[in-house]
């Protein structure tokens, strides 16, 4: 048995906000992207000790967990071993609550066989190959950490059906459900993502929440978009829309170890968003949790 | 289809900077060719390549945001496109590739110029900040007046500004005899051959101390 206490509202640390803003009791733990305190040197990333004891002091008394982006789990020619020795390194000298990663992939092997950046993440497609693949990877990591380790599920604009998939997954969600079950591993439900792809695929997204193991949720992601090209796009560049505060209501009373909802905001967007604005999301966020969710939770490992 | 070639075909396509098609040398049955070959001008597609593009060159133009900041908007945006075109911009985290980017932006902007100045200038400090994150000191108890010196790899001076992983907030002007030894250093020389020309031990030994000069 994993027991998670219930952490409440979170925010990730940007470098540019105010440093009184994560003290100001709007924020009950921080979600930190530990490569944006590192240094890339080739095919390894290393925390610059400057940049962790800024953030650290910013966000002193506040839970941390860790949300990674450049792992690519789903990439068939190997995973980014380089960020798994940083986050070595850096649950060495932080430690945390849990951590999360994308499912999907980034990388892919040039004729060469040397790595190959795509430079947007893609969706996996859903088969049984790549289950096996992503929830081999994932219960080695969650063993690796000894914390809960969590995949979220992606924004996507190529649907799930133009990729090849196999009858019994049927689409990313039947991919998610099948990788936690065969790894053990846990979700970030990311409701903006289940936004986008519904208002982009013309999918209802009650109807996609209810098929999502939400037992394993622990993680939620609440963030705006914007409308571009005729595609709601996953821009982290605004408020939570409100069918995305309806769609927070209707999980946090379905999902029973959820233990922190995540307002997502990309930094160069926070100062042009303003934190009058984020401090009323995120007050809004902690009304909907307070009547929906209850205080602690255990979660069976 | 393999999991890894299915990768590698829609990572071709979204990249789109390959010279080759992207479904070729890939072992791909005819329905699976089909497939790919109909997603290529679909809507969907289009626009995925659309945020990868867009990514990469916000990448870009956050990682020489100083440089670009100066240049024309027609300059700047050709030199962004050029740079993309070459597949540039796709590291999550951008320093990785700033230097080769500010060296591909300096190949293009006139010499001498004030350009060219402050794309060195942001050159040099990126590099120096990097490695002050490793840097040590040299050991005097190592300098060896025998070796040659060379100016420090992660060390610059432009139009007068000493930059080095060593100084405090990485630059402070450098005095003009500084200044003769970086150009003379343009060639590498022992610490022999230095003091013979009449550079000052003491010189030499500060800027050894701050990662200006190294031993070859």
């Amino acid at each position: 048995m994993i027991n998670v206490a219930a952490l409440g509202v979170g925010f990730p640390y940007i470098a540019s906000m105010p440093a009184d803003f994560y003290q100001s009791g709007v924020i009950d733990f921080v979600e930190i992207t530990p490569e944006t305190l590192c240094f890339q040197r080739g095919n390894s990333l290393a925390p610059v000790p400057q940049q962790v004891a800024k953030a650290r002091a910013a966000t002193r008394g506040l839970p941390m967990v860790v949300h990674g982006v450049e792992l690519s789990i789903g990439s068939a020619h190997g995973c980014n071993t380089g960020y798994l020795e940083m986050l070595d390194l850096f649950q060495a000298s932080w430690p945390f609550v849990w951590h999360s990663e994308h499912l999907g992939f980034q990388t892919i092997a040039a004729d060469d066989g040397a790595t190959l950046e795509v430079g947007v993440p893609l969706p996996l497609p859903a088969t049984h190959e790549a289950v096996e693949l992503v929830a081999e990877r994932a219960a080695a990591i969650g063993k690796r950490y000894g914390v809960p380790f969590l995949l979220e599920n992606p924004a996507y604009y190529i649907p799930s059906e133009a990729l090849p998939h196999d009858p019994q997954i049927v689409d990313d969600i039947g991919l998610m459900n099948r990788i936690m079950t065969r790894s053990g591993c846990y979700q970030l439900l990311d409701l903006h993502n289940i936004y986008c792809n519904a208002l982009n695929h013309h999918l209802d997204p009650f109807a996609l929440i209810d098929r999502v193991d939400l037992d394993r949720v622990i993680e939620i992601h609440v963030a705006g978009g914007s409308w571009r090209d005729g595609f709601w796009m996953d821009g982290h560049n605004g408020r939570v829309p409100p069918p995305v505060w309806r769609l927070l209501e209707y999980t946090l009373i379905r999902a029973p170890n959820a233990a922190g909802v995540v307002f997502e905001v990309l930094d160069p967007f926070a100062p042009r968003l303003g934190r009058e604005a984020i401090t009323e999301d995120l007050r809004r966020a902690r009304a909907i949790w307070d009547r929906c969710h209850p205080v602690t939770r255990h979660v069976a490992a | 289809m393999s999991l890894r070639e299915f990768q590698t075909a829609l990572g071709r396509m979204v990249r789109n900077t390959d010279g080759s098609g992207p479904l070729d040398s890939l072992l791909l049955d005819a329905n699976e060719w089909e497939c790919l070959h109909a997603l290529q001008p679909s809507a969907a597609l289009q626009f995925t390549r659309a945020v990868q593009r867009s990514w990469c060159e916000q990448r870009a133009a956050n990682a020489a945001a100083l440089t670009l900041s100066i240049l024309t908007d027609a300059t700047r945006r050709r030199i962004l496109e050029e740079w993309i075109n070459l597949g540039g911009g796709t590291l999550s985290f951008f320093g990785a590739e700033a230097d080769a980017l500010l060296d591909f932006i300096a190949g293009q902007l006139p010499d001498p110029s004030t350009e060219l100045n402050i794309c060195r200038l942001e050159q040099a400090t990126l590099r120096a900040s990097i490695h002050t994150t490793c840097f040590q000191p040299l050991d005097p108890a190592l300098f060896d007046p025998q070796k040659a010196l060379r100016r420090g790899r992660h060390a610059g001076l432009v139009t007068a500004l000493l930059i080095a992983p060593g100084l405090d907030l990485l630059h402070r002007v450098a005095a003009p005899l500084e200044q003769l030894l970086w150009e003379r250093l343009s060639v590498p020389a022992t610490a022999a051959v230095l003091l013979q020309e009449g550079y000052p031990r003491d010189l030499i030994a500060t800027l050894l101390q701050i990662g200006a000069l190294e031993q070859a």
